[in-house]
């Protein structure tokens, strides 16, 4: 193993239950197994990586010749890759009030059947829930000696309702997702208004796109600081020179009023005891009072680029890592939900979110929301659909001028690199001023 | 086939399964790839991985049962797991897994002169980044691989198929001030792609696209981009074609067969058969021989996609299109070669709006056919030729409708994925402004 300066190992092993039903079938249900291990070579240049399905941990000749393979990749690198200094150290992953592993899956397909028999309504025209269970068991070893094992289970449903009348086609979609244990006792609720929401839907109107006042719900904004600033802070974009805001440290790009925070250590679904480079991981605000204050970094964007925080590099099973979000949100502020409707009088209230996505070397992003409401004289009024949202990172961060005091996650998943992780964002009510709608809505 | 190599594990695991269940199927993958990774204009990360993936399927008394595990060692846990899944399944109509049938041996999407050599992806980045060089944008990421796998279907009826594919990927991001440009590539065979042109495209898109100025709200005649096309037919369009959301009630059209739901130019079809393109084979994910399935004929919905599955509980026949999802993904309704065609022309003959790409069409509304997304690339363009750029705006619509008002198509294609798209124009597109 001469010239080799760092190496690190990530093996994951782990099985996957899900159970899907559809307008009452059982489509499928079951449990699939996987093995995957991820091994990366420093050399004197870049990196040289093995991915390899259906691993069997070896140690001696075997494991040298693997380092050896993955250091004669490493030789058509040209870029030399250095290694920010960091601190080691795993988190205790917090405890399951019940064991997904222990409910057999007749009980779990019973319970989901349950929430998707509570979609039922003479408008709702299909039904599907999706149940997922995910355990992994992680094993991660270094160069110098670093060794950490977890294992963590996500669990979690999804439930659609879709109501249709006169080719008028809607839908409502809840889902809970947590690393808390196994969550699908007394959520028939959420059945009941993803049912609720696709009826209503049929009767909302389609908003007339411009600039106008919006208020954001937790969940929404939370998906805003995800995509407004969560990515455009992710050092390896800062490194390949593809986010606005590089160069930006110390600068002020946005209200006083306004902290956004990547928490991996927080008990929620985006948590993380140890980075995938064996880093502890640490509470980084990204935007303190306004102001650029720290990039989420791995070890090499930290080397590289510097002014932010390590422990944030995170991959898929047999995946190499990339710098990544994990409990992205907004602060609380000491505005009241009546304030901030008050405030904004004449506009729009938006709820819930499909996703969205940023251009961060252009600093443009988009989401979108489930269903909103028109705000008139600070009263919800018309229901609202298919409200999407756009905005400039540079220009939007100022134009949030209230935050609430109400803050809440919300469980989902992040793309990047073609690798999807478990991510929460979240954050209080918000008034978003000049927000730029587009909806489909005509005079 | 001809050349199916006895796997004496699968044959085993078939053996195996035939004790539980009536019906047993086995879909094996392995493979390799390699790839080479810029950090702006050097490479920094080289990969090689080594893939494989084993997906079993048991039916018995139409209960399905499935399981999938990235171990082939541990078959017998996997069948374990199908069997007792198939336990839990609601009982379905079910008349059995296609029987074998002859059919050629050659491979529609293999190129036995692609290597998976570290070198040669080196090369293709080298060349991107030659092509690149033509404009004085910053290139901040890219990456070119090159794959290869074999692919194995076995089931209780004697099917021993067996399929090989390669294929070679490359994109390239670049960046001038505070514009951004992407171009991409992919095909089977690696004399198909252009790295040169790939590189020079996304380096054109980034210097092309700054300083562009604002775009006032309004109807706006459109050029979409096969790239932007696809975007919004992916996320919106073809999911609504997929049989089990037809009759299950997830599709706007369901309703609609026999009826006209485009503007009558408008051909939309599946050709697995396609010699070079990527998604072509000649059997599906389960064994079902492939062929055209014709979605939309002269803006006439005559089709509905269909695995063995969705046909049998719904008194249909399978459209041999089941595709599986990665290495042991289990079949699940998709596409081949999905194709958008109908009369060519100059779509070009007056000033329009031409939109290179869109961000966040994955956020439309998939039943509805709602979408408001933003443009990126966008420009003024007269004769085809790229005028001034503009700036920053969303356009909105709906996928569904925008089908009936196409008002023409443009001379060339592009493959995106596995679809086969021209750009596309539409008369009074609404675009807001900022």
């Amino acid at each position: 193993m001469s010239g080799v300066k760092y190496y690190d190992l990530r093996h994951v092993t782990g099985q996957v239950t899900h159970i899907d039903i559809d307008n009452g079938v059982v489509e499928s249900a079951g449990t699939s197994f996987f093995n995957k291990a991820v091994l990366r070579v420093l050399n004197g240049t870049g990196w040289g990586v093995i991915q390899i399905d259906n691993f069997t941990p070896c140690t001696g000749k075997k494991f040298d010749d693997l380092i050896e393979s993955a250091q004669k990749l490493a030789g058509i690198t040209e870029e030399v890759v250095e290694l920010g200094d960091v601190l080691h150290g795993i988190l205790p992953v917090p405890p399951m009030k019940e064991d997904p592993r222990s409910v057999s899956i007749e009980e779990k397909s019973s319970l989901l059947a349950e929430i998707e028999e509570a979609a039922r309504h003479p408008l709702v025209t299909n039904r599907r829930a999706n149940y997922v269970e995910r355990t992994e068991q992680v094993r991660f070893m270094d160069s110098s000696a670093n060794e950490y094992s977890y294992e963590i289970c996500r669990s979690g449903f999804n439930v659609l309702a879709v109501a249709s009348r006169n080719g008028n086609v809607q839908m409502g979609y809840e889902r809970e997702h947590t690393i808390h244990g196994f969550d699908l006792r007394h959520q028939q609720e959420s059945g009941k208004k993803a049912a609720e929401i696709a009826v209503a839907l049929l009767d909302a109107g389609a908003v007339k796109g411009g600039k106008m006042r919006a208020v954001l719900d937790p969940e929404l904004a939370g998906v805003f600081a995800h995509e407004a600033v969560g990515h455009a802070s992710e050092g390896d974009l800062i490194h390949e020179g593809s986010s606005v805001l590089k160069g930006k440290t110390g600068e002020k790009i946005g209200n006083e009023i306004l902290t956004i925070v990547d928490d991996p250590t927080l008990s929620e679904f985006g948590f993380d005891p140890v980075d995938a480079e064996g880093t502890a991981v640490k509470r980084t605000e990204i935007i303190r009072r306004g102001i650029v204050n720290a990039f989420l970094h791995d070890r090499e964007s930290l080397a590289a680029v510097g002014n932010g925080i390590a422990g944030h590099a995170r991959a898929m099973p047999g995946e190499p890592p990339l710098v990544r979000m994990s409990n992205t949100f907004i602060e609380n502020g000491d505005a009241t939900e009546a304030e901030i409707f008050a405030e904004c009088k004449n506009g729009i209230f938006l709820k819930g979110s499909r996703g969205g996505q940023v251009d961060p070397g252009r600093g443009i992003f988009q989401f979108n929301a489930e269903y909103g409401y028109l705000v008139e004289n600070g009263e919800c009024t018309k229901m609202i659909r298919d409200v999407s949202l756009s905005g400039e990172i540079l220009v939007t961060l100022h134009k949030i001028t209230l935050c609430g005091n109400d803050r809440k996650m919300s469980a989902g998943y992040c793309g990047k690199g073609g690798q999807s992780v478990p991510v929460s964002d979240g954050a209080p009510h918000v008034l978003l001023l000049d927000a730029v709608v587009g909806g489909s809505g005509v005079d | 086939m001809r050349w199916w190599v006895a796997v004496e594990w699968i044959e085993e695991l078939i053996r195996e399964g035939q004790k539980s269940v009536d019906e047993i199927e086995a879909f094996y993958v392995e493979g390799t790839s390699v790839s080479a990774d810029l950090k702006q204009k050097k490479v920094n990360l080289a990969t090689t991985s080594m893939d494989c993936g084993l997906g079993i399927r048991t039916i018995h008394k139409g209960r399905i049962g499935s399981s999938s595990t990235n171990d082939p060692h541990k078959w017998r846990d996997c069948l374990a797991a199908a069997v007792a899944s198939g336990k839990f399944a609601t009982p379905q109509t079910w008349h059995g897994l296609p029987e074998p049938v002859l059919l050629s041996s050659s491979s529609l999407s293999f190129d036995p002169a692609l290597v998976c050599d570290p070198e040669i992806a080196r090369d293709l980045v080298r060349q991107m980044l030659e092509g690149a060089a033509e404009h004085p944008a910053d290139i901040t990421a890219g990456s070119a691989s090159l794959s290869v796998s074999s692919v194995t279907l076995a089931n209780s009826h004697g099917i021993r198929y067996e399929d090989h594919q390669s294929g070679v990927s490359l994109s390239l991001e670049a960046i001038h001030r505070q514009s951004t440009g992407y171009e991409f590539d992919y095909s089977s065979y690696i004399g198909d792609v252009d790295p040169h042109n790939v590189g020079e495209r996304a380096a054109f898109y980034a210097c092309k696209s700054a300083d562009g100025k604002d775009i006032p709200t309004g109807d706006y005649p459109v050029v979409l981009s096969p790239l932007a096309y696809a975007e919004l037919l992916s996320n919106v369009f073809i999911p609504a074609l997929n049989g089990r959301s037809v009759h299950s009630g997830r599709s706007r059209l369901a309703t609609l067969l026999g009826e006209s739901i485009a503007d009558p130019l408008i051909q939309m079809y599946d050709d697995p058969l396609l010699p070079r393109a990527s998604g072509s084979t000649r059997w599906d994910g389960e064994g079902t021989p492939t062929r055209r399935i014709d979605f939309i004929r002269d803006g006439v919905l005559e089709n509905f996609a269909y695995d063995l599955k969705t046909a049998y509980r719904y008194d249909k026949k399978t459209t041999g299109s089941a595709v599986r999802g990665g290495f042991g993904g289990l079949p699940a309704i998709g596409h081949h070669n999905f194709i958008v065609d109908g009369q060519r022309g100059n779509i070009f003959d007056e000033r329009v709006v031409y939109i290179h790409n869109v961000v966040g069409a994955h956020t439309a509304n998939p039943m509805s056919g709602e979408f408001s997304v933003e443009i990126s690339n966008a420009f003024w363009m007269e004769d085809g030729g790229f005028e001034e750029p503009v700036r920053s705006a969303m356009m909105s619509g709906n996928v569904f409708d925008m089908h009936k008002n196409i008002a023409g198509l443009s001379k060339e294609s592009r493959t995106i994925g596995s679809l086969i798209l021209p750009s596309i124009k539409l008369n009074k597109q609404r675009i807001i402004g900022k």
